[in-house]
Order: C-alpha cells, then structure tokens, then sequence
C-alpha cells in the first residue's frame, strides 16, 4: 500500500527535457522530499506522479500497477497545492466532501468522515465558512483536510508553505510531520527550501535540471554530499568552497594560501574543498590552515556569523562562539576540520578519502 | 475527433452570425443585371459600379457628407467624453469622490433607454440652435460614452499603485500635474482603448442622429437609410449594399485590429461595474 | 491639515467639468421632462407651457398602443436575453480551446458586434428580400417554402433571430473571459478529486461563472429592452403597432403624431420604472457582496 515506483521516466515540452530518464522507488509510508532550485522540475516531478501531467516515456507504478497512462483520480493519490485551490463557492465542509461527493458516497458516510477529519485538524468551528473568509493557514488546513478525507494511498505536496509568513510555517512544518507520523501514509513533497526538506524528510531527493543529484537521508546528504551542487544545496548556511591542489600523500594545498593534512585515497585529484561554516573557527592567524581578513561579523544571538577575506580563496563564512570577540579588519587564523571536510574533483563530483580513525 | 467538431461549431456560428455581413458584402459587387436573377451568395460577374454610383455625390445623396459628419461627430462625442471623465476617474478613484453617488449614477445611466431624453434634448437644442448641426449631435454622443469611458478609466486608475501618487507628491506636484504628467503616461493604454471604443459606438449610433439631424449634420447609420428609399423602380440594392459597407467599414477595420482592447473595454463594465 | 482640506478641494476641481457637463445635459431635460409630462403644450407653445396636472398620464395609461410596445420590450428584451446567454455560454465553452491557441478566432467572431444595429437591419432587409436576397432564394430553391419573414405573424421572431446573431457574441465574449478566469489548480484539485467533464462542467465550472451569467442576463435584457435602431430600419413600428418598442412609441408619439405631451409622459413612466429596478438591482447586489466579505 502506498509504494510508488519511476523508472526511466521522462516529460518533453517539444524538444525540452523537463525531466529526464529518472529512476526512483518509494517505499510505503515513506516521507520522501523532493528538492531543487526554480525550474529544476520539482513541480513537473510531482506533477507526473499525480497525473496533471503527462508522461512522454517511462513508466510510473503505484503498489506494483502501471498507472503511467491512468487519470488522477485512479490512482487514489491526494494532492494538497501551493495556492490551496480550495473551491471558492463551496463551504469547508462541501470541499472536503467534495470528491467523497463524486465517488458516490452516502451522505451519511460523507458527514462522518468529513467532520473525523476536520475534528483533527481542529476545523470544525469552520465547517459552515466560505473560503474567502479563513486565513491562510486555515486554509492550508482545509487543503488537507480535503486530501486526508479521500483516504488515499499516498499525498503529494506542492510546495504547500511558501504562501505562509516565516513563523505560521514553522507551526505548519510541525502539523505535517505529526500528520505523517499520525496516518503513517506515503508522503511526497516538493519545496526549494532546503530547510523544510532537512526536516521533514525521511529521505531527500534533490533535483536539477530535471535529474536527480542525489538521494539519501537528510544526514547523508549533509555528511557526504556526492557532488558540489548537493553540498552547496544543503545546510544552511551555505558551505564554503575553497580552490586547492593535492600536494603529496597526504597533503592539500590551499592555493599557496596554506597546508591541510588530510590522508588522500589512491590518484585522487582534488581542484575544490568544501568546509560547512560551522566546522570552521577562528584561531590566531598564525596557527590556522589560512588567514584573512575580516569583513563583516553578524550577530545571530545564538553565534556569530564571521565573513573572513582571503585574497586567493575568497570571501569565507565562519560561524563563531557568540561570546568570540573579532573587530573588522583584524587578521585572523582559520581552523579547517579536517574530518568533516570535503573533496570535490574537477567535474565537482566527490572524491573519497582514506577511511579515518575516529 | 472532438477537435474537428470544434472548428466545425466555429464555422457555422462565424457564418451565421456574420451572415448579413457577408451577403451585403457579396450584393455589392453584382451589376443591376445580375441582382435581378442572382439573390445567391456568389458573384457572376464583380462589378465595381455600385461604389462608383455610392461616391457620385446628388442634391439628395452625398455620401461624403455623411462620412465628414460620422467621423466629426464620432471624434467629438469621444474625445470629450474622455476629456471629461479622466479627470474625474481621478477624483473618484484616488479622492473617493462619489464612489456611492456619481460612479453608480453615470454607470446605471449604461442601462436607461436614452430616448427618455431624446425629447427635452430636441427643444432644448432647438433653442439653442444645436440642431441639425455636427456639434450637437457631437455633445449628445459624449454622453452616451460616458458611463463605459468612466468606468474603464477608473478601474485603470484605481491599478496603479498609490505610491505613485505618494511620490510625485513628494517631489512636489500638485494634483492637475499628477494627473497629466503621471497618470496620464502611465494610463494611456486604457485612454486610448476607451478613445477607440467610443469612436466605434459614436459611430454606430442611429437614434440620436435620426432625431437630432436632417440634412447637414447627417452621419452615415443615417445617411444610409436615404439610399433605401425607393426611388421609381424599387430599391437599388447593389448600390445600398455598397453604401452599407462603405458605412460599416471604419468600426469593423478598427474592430479587426484592435479587437484585444477593445474585448478589454466591452466586459470591464460587466466584469467590474 | 491644509493639506488635506486642499486635497479634496482639488478633487473636487477635477471632477466638476463633468458633473456641470451632466447638470445641463441631463439634469436639465429630465426637469424639462416632468414639467412637460404635466402640461398642455404643442409645438408652437413649447415655450409656454400650461400646466394642467396628469391628463397626460392618463392618456397613455388607456393607451393601447403604450402597453402593446411595454408588451413587446418586456418579451423582446427576456427572450433575446435568454438566448444570447445559453448560445453564448455554449459556444465560450466549447470554443475556448480553439480561441486559447488563435486568438484572432474571437476578432471574427466579434465581428457583428462592430456593425451599427442600424445598418445590420438594413443589411436584413436585403437577406430577407423575395427577390435580391439569399434566404428566401435558398428557402425556396432547398426546401420548397416561402415564408414572409416580416409579415404580421413572423416579423417578432424575425426580430428575435435577428437581435440575437447581432449580440450574442458579446455575450460570448464576456462568459469567454470568465471562464479564462477560473483559475487552473481549482480545476486540477477537482481533477485529483475526480470530477470527470460533466461533473467539472456543472459542480466547479458553471458555479464559478453564475456571477457573470447573471450580470449578462441583465446587460442584454436591459439593451433588449430599449431596442430601437433594427426594429426601426426594419419594421418600424409593424403592423398594427405590433413591433413597436417602448423606444419606438415614444420616438413615434413624437414625432409622427405631434403628441409631445403623451410621448414626454410615457417617458417619465419609462425613467421611473428603469430608476426603481435599477435601485433595486443595486441595493440587491449590496447586500450579495455584504454578505459574503
């Protein structure tokens, strides 16, 4: 119940690809995040699944059945929308009733199942409102209500917080990860926020240019990024990306700017090193792998956000101690770690290292 | 399939709605030899007569005449009704001046048979010797565009952003020169679509020109009807369907080219009026 | 402060040209109306009128004629109507994937729209003619029957047909727009709830659209109403006044007949009438809009 399979799966627009030969298997009651940049075919992704879009080859299968040509509401899947497409001329208990309506449920059966669901999503005080006259968030609710009530196999997700303010979509982010450990159903869901996907997701895909970069659990993805655009993607604040060199067994050249020792495997040939800033610290400019300049410092509260200037390697984040003490312009000493470092080859895929000792 | 279906909807409503068009257009190219054997929808023999005798100007007919007034009186009863109801869009968008009193009063006015003033207007006009004259008919015509020319433009208005207002006003503007040097620019697509608009319905108008003129001011809706009148043997149709094209032919091109806009204007009354 | 006083002063200024305009072109004969509907006056007393109370009113209340034109524009005015709007609505959206890809489809179709009332029924005159036009030629030459379009017991309907091919793209038009309007994820979650065309078409589609259905209605009744310029050209006022509009009494009672006290007094009964539906409409359509914000 609930497992949903591509394979080889593509969507031309003419002659663009939007998504090309892609391959993935979902297992049942699995919260699967598909994540990417504007334009990447997330939505096109999501799109082909529910069957708003159509598929130019490949194959789609949910539990085992060919469902590539199959309409939507065949499929039994559930789809909440960014715009919440609410039927503005229906109340919130005829929206929700609505596709119970069409599938020819009794009334009775109708009501009941409508007013289960809007118990849990704590609507019923709005059964009888028009959906011009909720809030925002209401209204996702009921987009969810609507999806929960047709007890589908699986739920896609559009992107559904972007339509929020920053403090109603922590609330909400809250709300669906209870949904899912509530109902236990298969989960798809579609953002460009990274956070969201680092947070909810039971695994990650991340997309781009319509090909998946990268799948695995949120930790994989932060822990071993497979290629520099992953790393870049993930974790927040973003990673910095330092040009180097390798220079003997088990040495890295900073640009001229500084020595990393760091074991390297066989003929690896790093040109990029990627360090997250929070495994970065400031350390006096001559104990450091580099030194720079400091530019600016932001005071986040909880730490402190430091961009540091090196003339070769460029502008560096480093997230300090809120109690650290750095003026602008002082010279300073950066501390690379070099276990939670990566390396990144010339085509910016990732290059192993020798196994550590930890 | 269902497409092949849809094209075949569209055919017989684009003919059958058009159908007086097309046959009129078709009836002006027959000789008088033909029209007396032919009543069917295709020419034997084309003939150009017809336009010819249309543009040979007689003490009863001038067809230049016409065509002079319609696009006078087309011109003044647009621009003025435009001229009028800018600035005022103005006020009531941005100043909310008669949002609850002038806006709906000169929107319903949309919807009464103007004829009720027809009367008054003709004495009054008598009096003031307004009759029979272009200028007359003119002042008339703006009235009857007003209530779309209003409505269109303040909707347009009321689009803009209030800081554009906010920041003229900053720099010093007062609010005649917000008007023509902001607002103005930045409205001249719904200006110019309500110009074209009214020019087409000024055009078009019949009842008032029937009323108000007799032989000076007489537009083309009018003007044609004189050459229905049967003069001996029954009415010229080849001629009379050259005039008619020739009297349908400026709104129809205008209408042809600009048919976006001018879609625009005919549903902004409905869709938010 | 003074500012602000200044601002609405120069609204005002902005908006007085055409209220002035409007006062004397409007305000001014609707005066003139009333104390005309209450008064003896003929052509040469126009500037003396003699008041002499409602006799006016009451000839056109036992007039005939007046009720046979209300008659007329009532069920001229709901009949056209009716069938602009149902053809309209049909066509809108049955074309609307055609139109979507060539635009240049609605140009054509609007067509009829730019064409004076006027000359279209002129234009009629000629298709309907025995012997220069078309219909009654291939009426005769396919089916063997000849009807008199605008003899006493066809000419209404004539006028009906004739109203509506006219008009019936404006409400094509109109219902062409709203139902462009309805925005795509409302139908693709209806899709995901698995309404199929017919179920779109009447539970999403059609209620989304009732609004400008409703607003066509009344556009077209009340221009359906008010007809003159067609009926005009093409039957005038018909046989026995059958084809008379309330806007072809009036204009007839004018100036044919001279009865300047008659036709000025069935225009006011007409202003009024038209003012208190309008009225209505508005105070209905208020508390619409009151009640759903």
């Amino acid at each position: 119940m609930g497992t949903i399979s591509l394979r080889k799966a593509g969507k031309q627009y003419g002659v663009i690809d939007i998504i090309k030969d892609l391959d993935l298997e979902i297992a049942d009651g699995e919260f699967v995040v598909i994540v990417g940049p504007s334009g990447c075919g997330k939505s096109t992704l999501l799109r082909m699944i529910a069957g708003l879009e159509q598929t130019t080859y490949g194959q789609i299968l949910i539990d085992g059945q060919d469902v590539t040509a199959a309409a939507p509401v065949e499929r039994k899947l559930a789809m909440v929308f960014q715009s919440y497409a609410l039927y503005p001329h229906m109340t919130v208990r005829q929206n929700m009733g609505f596709g119970l309506k069409l599938a020819k449920l009794s009334a009775g059966t109708i009501k009941a199942k409508v007013d289960a669901a809007a118990d849990a999503l704590k609507l019923t005080p709005l059964l009888n409102r028009y959906p011009k006259e909720l809030s925002g968030g209401q209204r996702q609710r009921v987009a969810i209500g609507r999806a929960i009530v047709r007890e589908p196999v699986g739920f896609l997700f559009d992107e559904p917080l972007s339509n929020l303010d920053a403090a109603l979509r922590v609330d909400m982010r809250l709300e669906i990860a209870k949904l899912h450990r509530t109902l236990g159903a298969t989960m798809i869901y579609v953002t460009h926020d990274q956070v969201e996907a680092m947070t909810l997701a039971d695994r990650i895909v991340v997309l781009k240019d319509g090909r998946v970069m990268q799948h695995g659990t949120p930790h994989d993805l932060y822990e071993k990024p497979a290629n520099l655009f992953v790393a870049q993607f993930i974790g927040s604040p973003k990673m910095n990306v330092l040009p180097c060199r390798r220079s003997g067994d088990s040495r890295l050249d900073l640009s001229g700017e500084g020595i990393m020792e760091l074991p390297l495997t066989g003929d690896a040939a790093p040109l990029q090193i990627g360090a997250r800033p929070e495994h970065l610290s400031l350390v006096a400019p001559e104990s450091g792998h580099c030194r720079g300049t400091v530019e600016a410092s932001e005071y986040l509260g909880g730490s402190i956000s430091v961009f540091v200037r090196n003339p070769t390697l460029g502008l560096i984040n480093v997230s300090a101690p809120a109690d650290s003490a750095f003026g602008i312009g002082e010279t300073v000493g950066i501390r690379i770690d070099s276990t939670r470092s990566s390396l990144f080859d010339g085509k910016g895929l990732a290059i192993g290292t020798a196994p550590l000792t930890l | 399939m269902i497409n092949v279906l849809r094209w075949l909807v569209f055919a017989i409503a684009a003919f059958a709605m058009n159908f007086p068009i097309l046959v009129t257009l078709v009836t002006s190219f027959k000789s008088t030899r033909e029209l007396s054997t032919n009543p069917g929808l295709w020419v034997q023999a084309p003939t150009l007569d017809n336009y010819l005798a249309v543009f040979q100007v007689s003490d009863r007919l001038n067809i230049f005449l016409y065509l002079f007034n319609s696009i006078t009186v087309a011109f003044i009863g647009t621009t003025l009704a435009v001229m009028l109801a800018f600035p005022a869009a103005y006020a009531i968008a941005r100043g909310k001046l008669g949002e609850r009193t002038l806006l709906p009063f000169i929107v319903n006015l949309r919807a009464v048979p103007l004829i009720i003033f027809a009367i008054p207007l003709y004495m009054m006009f008598q009096w003031l010797a307004l009759l029979d004259t272009r200028l007359g008919l003119g002042l008339i015509l703006s009235i009857v565009n007003l209530p779309l020319a209003l409505v269109i433009l303040v909707n347009a208005i009321r689009d803009l952003p209030g800081e554009l207002d906010e920041a003229a006003l900053m720099d010093g503007a007062s609010r005649l020169q917000i008007l023509l040097r902001v607002i103005a620019p930045v409205c001249r697509p719904a200006i110019v679509t309500s110009l074209i608009f009214g020019f087409i319905t000024s055009w078009n108008e019949f009842l008032f020109g029937l009323m108000l003129t007799t032989s000076k001011a007489v537009p083309i809706t009018v003007g044609a009807s004189f050459f229905f009148a049967a003069s001996g043997g029954g009415v010229q149709w080849g001629v009379a369907s050259a005039v008619m094209v020739v009297g349908a032919l400026p709104p129809v091109l205008l209408g042809l080219i600009m048919y976006r806009q001018i879609s625009g204007s005919m549903t902004a009354g409905a869709v938010k009026g | 402060m003074k500012t602000q006083r200044a601002n609405t002063s120069e609204f005002k200024l902005l908006a007085t040209p055409l209220v002035l305009f409007l006062l004397l072109f409007l305000g001014f004969p609707a005066i003139v109306n009333l104390i005309y509907s209450i008064s003896d006056v003929s052509f040469e007393t126009l500037r003396q009128p003699q008041i002499t109370g409602l006799s006016n009113f009451v000839a056109v209340w036992n007039d005939n004629a007046f009720w046979q034109a209300s008659w007329f524009s009532l069920r001229f005015g709901a009949i056209t109507a009716l069938l602009e709007c149902a053809l309209g609505l049909f066509l809108a959206i049955f074309l609307s994937p055609l139109i979507e890809k060539r635009s240049w489809l609605m140009a054509i179709l609007m067509l009829p729209l730019m064409v004076a009332p006027a000359l279209v029924g002129l234009m009629y005159r000629l298709v309907l003619h025995e012997f220069a036009g078309p219909v009654p030629y291939y009426l005769w030459a396919w089916f063997g029957a000849s009807l008199s379009f605008l003899g006493p017991t066809s000419a209404f309907w004539t006028l009906i047909v004739v109203e509506t091919l006219q008009w019936t793209p404006f409400a094509l038009l109109l219902f062409y727009m709203a139902y462009r309007a309805i925005p795509t994820e409302v139908v693709e979650a209806s899709a995901m709830d698995g309404a199929r065309r017919w179920n779109l078409l009447w539970y999403i589609e059609l209620p989304l659209m009732a609004p400008t259905i409703i607003v066509a209605l009344l556009i077209r009744f009340i221009d359906g109403f008010r007809v003159f310029d067609n009926v005009y050209v093409l039957t005038g006022s018909g046989p026995g006044g059958s084809t008379a509009s309330l806007s072809i009494y009036i204009y007839e009672a004018f100036f044919k007949q001279g009865a300047i006290g008659k036709a000025v007094a069935a225009s006011v009964i007409l202003f009024a009438v038209s003012f208190a539906v309008l009225y209505g409409l508005n105070l209905f359509a208020g508390r619409r809009k009151g009640a759903l914000t």
